[in-house]
């Protein structure tokens, strides 16, 4: 599992709504993502498509349609995230991550519960206000309130804040 | 459509035909750059009179300088004497040796591409063009305009009207004159009925006051006193053969004395070699609102304030925070010094000791502000430190108007100030500057800790900004676009404080 790829996106994305982009784009991979798609449903992000070198236009993204998966141009494929912002600020602000390649952390349902309602577990601190955490399960990439709506633990990704 | 275009540029052999010419063009001129240049070179190396000049011989001589340089030196020389040699057939003395400042080939002399032809020889400015061109610029009045002028204007300024005509030459017009056409000309040709504060001279409202006008000397002042009382006396009475309380009667009868000594102060004048009035618009007296002096020793006194306010002490603060004296009053009432400092200023005629105040002011529901003040006097600083402190109240979002929203950290030098929210009942759990913070703000449950430093200043500015850096739970519902809930709103069914 390239954990390390996700602690490149948390970064990644944290300076890109910090230098206040309307789009950007990360590697494309299966673990890259879970965590996306987890983080456009908690309503981080405007929109996730894959696509190519070249961005997709942004007002007609309701309707882009990325270019067919071929083995010639796999290798260029990225994944394109739109940005949000309310009142000039960025709706994502603060990520951390949690699990590093050279330490994982992971919470059981008890851990989770924990976390979820502000308490501490698992070493790390309880979630703030307008605070969510993502976790990868064995049954996908969820936000900490669907891991426990679905009672399934797993592997601490990163923690998002406003 | 627009490819079809392109197509049929490229097939149009008119077109494509100088491209090609282009192309032959440009090999030749590489060739043609390159070979000659080699020539050049040989021809630079082998001339035994550049070898010669005294320069080089010097800087061979010396040997500090490096390889690379004499050698360019060398080959511009010969660049340019090359080229003056290939232009001019005759052999000419070679041109004298000065120092380069630069180490490429010198160009020729640049010539203009036209020859600049004089307007004169262009037939532009003969006195017939000339002529014309006033005439047709600057035209006389017709008889019909001046028929439309005499119905407007008197004969005497019809006769100004056409001397003034007739003063100007319109040849000189032509000649002198410039219309202005840049960006910053005046809106206007010639209307001189109105003036523009930038672009005129403003002008005078007054004729300045005569020159050997002077106060009256005291002797001067008896004088015209008397002269007054004397033009006061009824011409048209026989006084004689009346008693002192007969004449008495019969000026209170006859002159209105209070409306005179009215007079007399308000409107006679008390310069000499002046018959003016001394307040007139020719030396008009000092005004009612100087600048600086007004409302400085007089406070105003505001009706609305029902003599609350008559020292004046919070007119500036009630105009600056359009809060009335009463509600002021009350916040002042409520609001603390915090922190107090004495501050130095070291000058070089000795130290200048000072007061730095913070204070807090608050209205007890949601509302705080800090005030920063300073001040020789230390009252002084306390009361401004007050004043700022209400007019920079905000106002702090609360949580069920009892605690804060989260956890909140904000830094302020080595300070950190860190909040937490806390259930109802808990109270407020903080140093002491904190807690008149939160209690003056209207926060009844928070625990806030100061991990490092807990300089005094620095804590309340943090605590402050630790406040105001609170998110706001509608607008993390607006940002993601999701629904957000009060749990403990849900769970007691409203029913909470």
């Amino acid at each position: 599992m390239s954990i390390k790829n996700i602690v490149n996106v948390t970064s990644h994305l944290r300076n890109a709504c910090r230098a206040r982009l309307g789009l950007t784009s990360v590697p494309l991979s299966k673990y890259n993502l879970g965590l996306l798609l987890a983080m456009h449903r908690a309503g981080f992000l405007s929109f996730v498509t894959r696509g190519g070198p070249e961005p997709p236009n942004p007002d007609t993204i309701a309707t882009y349609r990325p270019p067919p998966l071929t083995t010639a141009n796999v290798a260029d494929q990225r994944l394109w995230i739109g940005l949000k912002y309310v009142n000039n600020e960025p709706v994502l602000r603060n990520l951390e991550t949690i699990s590093m390649s050279g330490r994982y952390i992971s919470a059981n349902m008890k851990a989770l519960n924990r976390l979820a309602r502000g308490f501490d577990a698992s070493y790390q601190k309880g979630l703030n206000f307008g605070e969510c955490m993502f976790v990868t399960t064995s049954v996908g990439t969820f936000e900490i309130r669907e891991a426990v709506q679905k009672k399934v633990g797993g592997l601490l990704m990163c923690r998002v804040g406003p | 459509m627009l490819a079809a275009g392109i197509v049929g540029k490229i097939k149009n052999p008119a077109l494509a035909a100088p491209e090609k010419n282009t192309d032959t063009g440009s090999v030749n001129c590489s060739s043609s750059r390159y070979c000659p240049a080699y020539a050049l070179v040989s021809i630079t190396v082998n001339s035994p009179a550049i070898l010669a000049t005294p320069r080089l011989s010097k800087t061979t001589a010396g040997g500090a300088m490096s390889v690379a340089y004499p050698a360019r030196c060398l080959l511009s020389r010969g660049l340019t004497a090359t080229a003056s040699k290939a232009r001019i057939a005759a052999p000419t003395p070679a041109p004298p040796c000065r120092a380069p400042f630069h180490s490429s080939a010198q160009l020729a002399k640049r010539k203009p591409r036209f020859k600049s032809i004089r307007a004169e020889e262009m037939g532009l400015v003969t006195p017939e063009k000339i002529e014309q061109f006033s005439k047709e610029t600057y035209p006389q009045y017709t008889p019909e305009e001046l028929e439309v002028l005499r119905k407007r204007y008197t004969p005497e300024q019809m006769a100004a009207l056409e001397a003034g005509e007739a003063a100007i030459d319109p040849k000189d017009l032509t000649i002198q004159g410039r219309i202005r056409r840049d960006p910053y000309r005046p809106i206007y040709l010639d209307d001189f009925s109105k003036i523009l504060p930038i672009v005129d001279k403003r002008p005078k409202p007054h004729p300045p006051p005569p020159e050997k006008i002077r106060f009256m000397s005291e002797e001067e002042h008896a004088h015209d006193l008397e002269k007054v009382v004397e033009g006061l006396i009824p011409k048209d009475i026989n006084f004689e053969g009346m008693t002192d309380e007969e004449i008495e009667n019969v000026l209170y009868e006859k002159v209105n004395f209070d409306l005179e000594e009215a007079k007399y102060f308000e409107e006679h004048t008390t310069l000499a070699n002046h018959d003016k009035p001394s307040n007139s618009a020719l030396a008009p007296g000092l005004g009612k609102n100087l600048r600086g002096v007004s409302g400085v020793y007089k406070a105003t006194i505001d009706p609305e304030d029902q003599g609350s306010d008559n020292e004046g002490e919070f007119q500036g603060l009630k105009r600056k925070s359009g809060l009335s004296v009463a509600d002021i009053k009350k916040l002042h009432a409520t609001s603390k010094t915090l922190v107090t400092r004495w501050v130095t200023n070291q000058t070089r005629l000795g130290k200048v000791q000072s007061t730095w105040v913070l204070a807090i002011a608050g209205n007890g529901n949601g509302r705080l502000g800090i005030g920063e003040a300073k001040s020789v006097e230390g009252p002084v600083a306390s009361a401004k430190a007050k004043q700022l402190a209400i007019r920079n109240m905000q106002p702090i979002p609360r949580y069920e108007d009892r605690t804060i929203f989260g956890s909140v950290e904000a830094k302020v030098g080595a300070t950190i100030v860190k909040l937490e929210a806390r259930p109802p009942g808990f109270g407020l759990r903080a140093s002491h500057r904190l807690f008149e913070m939160f209690r003056i703000a209207g926060i009844r449950d928070i625990a806030a800790k100061m991990p490092r430093g807990r300089n005094p200043m620095n804590s309340c500015k943090a605590c402050m900004q630790a406040l105001m850096s609170q998110k706001d739970p509608n607008d993390i519902a607006i940002g993601r676009g999701k629904k957000l809930v009060d749990l403990r709103k849900v769970y007691y069914g409203g029913n909470v404080l």
